[in-house]
């Protein structure tokens, strides 16, 4: 399978072929294979080699360290117990992101339903652009901030290059949704970065406001 | 697939992916490992602490299963032979070829799941081997775990092979348990057959 192409038929791996993804790393097949003979040690290896791309995805997607972390040992669990089952059409990554992708968004749904409210007024302008003399701290805070759906939605496009029907479909939601959920957090995360806002001042913690 | 094209925020997904990448602060391998050990040893053969965690069970049981005999040896051999015979002649296409080795392999897999059913249940009822053949047991006990070791190996190329030793190697050994089986049940002479023997 080339980068861009998406082959639904390999176990309902949605491999995107944005590869920019955290998880586009190299793994030997002779680790792979001496991990389906049940060999801990390239367990090991795998495991610390997706440990901070699976967590730092469902980190996003959750926006909570705990549950992050039982996501990825959920996860690795599962990829562990079904690594036998794993076929190298697609990637070995690919593979590992979907398994990881769907754990956290199920833990997602359990959690509250997903809301859909949707203000078209809070899309902003295009051309100013805050986020690019933001610091990643800063960031990284904003982003915490937004509604856990809209921040997944923002991270599963923007880095690990979910299209918005894949989006929609991992999310049971429209392509709409998808689009208008990316649109709001993009407003949102502006509005938050923006230092003319007044609302930036509660993200920054200044001491008059807190 | 992506309608990158369309994608108005570019500067975002860009300083979103200098973000540094998150780590748990515990340490998650430290419990994985945990539960991932079991499989492992799983993927061993692993008859001695098979045969002492039967023993307990044994004492229990030990009424109702003297009069367990093993598996017939001929199930193998007579699914085999039956089918080969329903393709005498040059008919056997590819396809029927490798329905044949299919129906082979599942027979070998079904026949070496009852014999090794067989020793678990027996084996603490069965009077402890002499030297010889304990040392014959063992023997055979490490041969199987060297062909496990290698149908763990993925795409196998001679895996109807393997397990055909396999269910060879099991039969050898329940040859050597039931002989000391019947000993133990009927009470014969010897010390191997000495209730206050095998019981422990």
């Amino acid at each position: 399978m080339s980068a861009g192409t998406c082959d639904r038929s390999v176990r309902g791996c949605i491999y995107s072929g944005v590869t920019s993804s955290f998880f586009d790393l190299e793994v030997p097949q002779t680790l792979i294979d001496r991990a389906c003979a049940g060999e801990l040690r390239a367990f090991e290896q795998i495991y610390r080699r997706f440990e901070r791309p699976m967590y730092t995805l469902a980190l996003r997607v959750l926006g909570d360290a705990e549950a992050a972390r039982d996501t990825l040992h959920d996860a690795m669990l599962k990829v562990f117990q079904r690594i036998a089952q794993y076929r190298s059409e697609a990637p070995f990554w690919a593979w590992l992101r979907q398994i990881a992708l769907n754990e956290a968004l199920m833990r997602l749904r359990a959690r509250r339903p997903i809301d859909t409210d949707f203000d078209p007024e809070l899309i902003g302008d295009d051309n100013a652009a805050p986020w690019t003399q933001a610091d990643g701290a800063t960031l990284d805070r904003a982003l915490s901030n937004l509604p856990d759906v809209t921040r997944s939605v923002i991270w599963l496009y923007h880095v690990e290059g979910y299209s918005h029907p894949e989006i929609a479909e991992m999310m049971g939601k429209t392509t709409s949704f998808s689009k208008s959920q990316l649109a709001r957090g993009t407003a949102r995360l502006r509005t938050l970065l923006d230092p003319a806002v007044e609302s930036v001042s509660c993200l920054i913690k200044t001491p008059a406001l807190s | 697939m992506s309608d990158q094209n369309a994608r108005p925020e570019l500067t975002l997904g860009d300083a979103l992916r200098a973000l540094p990448l998150q780590a748990p602060r515990a340490d998650v391998w430290a419990s994985l490992a945990k539960e991932l050990a079991p499989r492992k040893r799983r993927a061993r053969f692993v008859w001695p602490a098979a045969i002492a965690a039967c023993a307990l069970a044994a004492f229990i049981v030990i009424a109702s299963l003297r009069h367990v005999a093993p598996p017939a040896t001929a199930t193998v051999a007579a699914s085999s032979s039956s089918y080969v015979a329903n393709d005498t002649g040059n008919t056997m296409n590819a396809a029927n070829a490798l329905k044949a080795t299919n129906v082979q392999l599942t027979a070998l897999q079904s026949r070496s799941r009852e014999l090794e059913q067989w020793l678990h249940e027996t084996a603490g009822i069965a009077a402890p081997l002499p030297g010889r053949d304990l040392a014959a047991a063992g023997e055979i006990e490490s041969l199987i775990g060297i062909i496990d070791v290698e149908l763990a190996a993925p795409q196998s190329t001679h895996e109807e092979e393997l397990w055909r030793r396999r269910v060879n190697l099991l039969e050898d050994l329940t040859a050597l348990r039931y002989s000391n089986y019947r000993l133990a049940e009927s009470g014969a002479t010897g010390n191997a057959a000495q209730p206050t023997t095998w019981i422990n």
